[in-house]
């Protein structure tokens, strides 16, 4: 899913950020920490956004809807049975597939081919029966699950920083190296990637294109579940506990270029140190949610400009 | 002939409201009249095959700065509420020469980050907007007179409607659909594009600024979660939709029909009844793309065995 010479250019920025980071690391090193973890999360939940708009052409704004019903889904079944949320990743990212695979068939298979106003609309319809779904079940009263490990901390030159959230970069990069992998190596990955460059042409040669956009639906899906597991011990559960990793996702893949899997990890990265850094300036805390739509803006502009669309 | 005076009946009807009607029927039709205008607007933008999601960011910048006004400059209300749509025209005409480049997912998703934009940026100038708890205006527009608050809430609608239909009928018009159809084509045949994406963008604008700013002065209130608030996006959205789209009559009838029942489902159904709305939209979408009221006339006309010429809504 890579043109050719972007290789090049993926060290260049991967150089880049590894500069940056180590001189954020001399001024403020909790910024880098955070940052680091933070921008993973956003890059892991971007991913199973981008592979839908890139495989299927469908912009998904119901993503972080989904992610929401993930969150929910852990919530409900440590509640219930005691599951701790680490222990429910599997289950909760099967039943996420499930529910994915079923918002699939029932409507957004059906304007596959009407074009983007009405999957624009059909997803903005779907995010708020989601949400407003999980708002009549639990109410919009927020919840919160306590496990031991979640405040873990460590020293490491002097600083003192959380190491849970490490978790995402470990889970961003099993995921995108299960991806790459899935993509080159797997018959049905290699089916998917030429979904990906030519629907028409991968429904001559034979590939089930019906069954590849099925599968990286209820792929994606599942691994924004598989997520959300793993969000539960360090975030309040609330019905728009989601919503905004859809922005934050669509960023990410402007940011990168649509199709460009390991650009998102890079996007992620910068988008999570930037926040930290405006979080770590005094005063500068309210700002934070600005960056990420102001870095989106600023995205999708330039590359109006540049005349790519 | 039919038609005009059961136009003509509606319009009475509504103006004369306040005579008869109590000030919760009152309220509800003031609501429905808010919505039903930027409905009207959503529409008009859509007209050009842009899908516009900053509906909120507009109404609420309006409503910001009219209530602004009010409060630290002490511009008559009214005025202010005129002020409000300029200031909102203004700012979409700059945004316009960026944002109107931008086609399909990009142009939504855009609008969508510009209203979040505007309502941080307003949260964060705690000294100027109140920043998270808002701002109380010291007085109500008309001193909070139910009716007279109706009326002119009524004749922003008609003037709304009074515009749409000169768009429909204008060299605009035909402009903006060759636009929508195929703005190669369009380009080609002379249109300037952009001028009309501009003109558009600018007048639906000012018209939700316009509103935002009524809605701000009537209530006496504006507060960053409430005035840039997603259902003044997705209810004039679904009201389009349940209509029918790229059409006068349908946001129109959408408002009426769904104004009344969130009403009751209000009353039904406390939390999450904007469930229905969501379900509107995606039962809308997939069965009914042209809307209700297209829906409906082809029932009839089916029935009344009279071939009815459909235009593919939404097919594009």
């Amino acid at each position: 899913m890579q043109a050719a010479g972007s290789a090049k250019r993926l060290y260049i920025y991967t150089a880049a950020l590894i500069v940056t980071a180590i001189i954020i690391w001399f001024w403020e090193p909790t910024a880098l920490v955070y940052g680091i973890q933070r921008g993973s999360l956003y890059a892991v939940v971007a991913l199973p956004l981008a592979l839908i708009l890139g495989i299927l052409g469908v912009l998904n704004l119901a993503h972080g809807e989904f992610l929401t019903v993930g969150l929910y889904a852990t919530y409900t079944l440590f509640r219930n049975y005691g599951w701790d949320p680490m222990a429910s990743a599997v289950p909760v990212s099967i039943i996420l597939a499930v529910v994915g695979i079923g918002v699939y068939l029932l409507t957004v298979r059906q304007v596959l081919k009407a074009g983007h106003l009405s999957q624009l609309l059909i997803t903005f319809g779907i995010a708020l029966v989601l949400s407003e779904l999980l708002k009549s079940i639990y109410t919009t009263q927020p919840r919160a699950v306590f496990t031991t490990y979640s405040y873990a901390f460590t020293r490491f030159a002097g600083v003192r920083f959380g190491i849970y959230e490490f978790v995402y970069l470990a889970i961003a990069l099993g995921v995108l190296f299960g991806l790459q992998l899935f993509l080159k190596k797997t018959r049905l990955g290699q089916a998917t990637f030429a979904v990906g460059q030519n629907p028409t042409g991968a429904a001559i040669v034979g590939i089930n294109v019906r069954f590849v956009y099925l599968f990286v639906f209820g792929l994606s899906i599942a691994i924004v579940g598989l997520v959300s597991a793993f969000m539960v011990p360090r975030v309040s559960v609330f019905p728009g506990a989601g919503t905004p990793f859809t922005m934050k996702s669509f960023a990410l893949t402007a940011m990168a270029g649509l199709g460009n899997l390991n650009g998102i990890l890079l996007a992620g990265l910068a988008l999570g140190i930037l926040e930290a850094i405006v979080n770590a300036i005094p005063g500068g805390a309210g700002w934070s949610d600005v960056v990420v739509f102001g870095v989106l803006i600023l995205v999708i502009l330039s590359r109006a400009f540049r005349g790519a669309r | 002939m039919g038609k005009k005076a059961m136009i003509i009946v509606c319009i009475l009807v509504a103006a004369s409201l306040p005579l008869y009607a109590g000030p919760y029927f009152l309220s509800v039709f003031n609501t429905i009249f808010v919505y039903m205008s930027l409905s009207l607007t959503w529409d008009m933008m859509l007209r050009t095959g842009q899908l516009s999601y900053g509906t909120a960011g507009l109404f609420g910048l309006g409503a910001y700065s009219s209530a602004l006004l009010v409060a630290k400059a002490g511009v008559h209300p009214l005025l202010s509420i005129v002020l409000g749509g300029l200031f909102a025209g203004v700012v979409a005409f700059l945004l316009g020469f960026a944002v109107l480049r931008l086609r399909k997912i990009y142009f939504s998703i855009t609008t969508l980050a510009l209203t979040s934009v505007f309502a941080v940026v307003i949260r964060n100038l705690p000294r100027l907007t109140g920043g998270a708890s808002g701002m109380v205006l010291p007085s109500a527009l008309f001193s909070g007179d139910a009716a007279k608050n109706y009326w002119m809430v009524f004749a922003l609608a008609l003037g709304v409607i009074g515009i749409s239909l000169w768009l429909s009928r204008s060299k605009t018009h035909y402009a903006i659909n060759a636009i929508r159809n195929d703005e190669i084509a369009a380009r080609s045949s002379g249109v300037d594009v952009f001028k009309y994406l501009l003109f558009m963008f600018v007048l639906t604008s000012s018209i939700q600024g316009v509103i935002g700013a009524f809605y701000a002065q009537q209530y006496a209130f504006v507060q960053p979660e409430a005035t840039f608030s997603m259902n003044f996006l997705l209810l004039p959205l679904a009201m389009a939709l349940v209509g029918g789209v790229y059409s006068t009559s349908g946001p129109v009838v959408g408002a009426v029909v769904l104004g009344v029942v969130s009403e009751y489902l209000k009353l039904i159904m406390p939390y999450g009844h904007l469930v229905v709305y969501g379900l509107i939209i995606v039962l809308v979408v997939l069965f009914m793309p042209r809307g209700l009221t297209r829906f409906v006339a082809r029932q009839l006309a089916r029935r009344g065995r009279v071939g009815g010429a459909d235009r593919a809504a939404l097919g594009n």
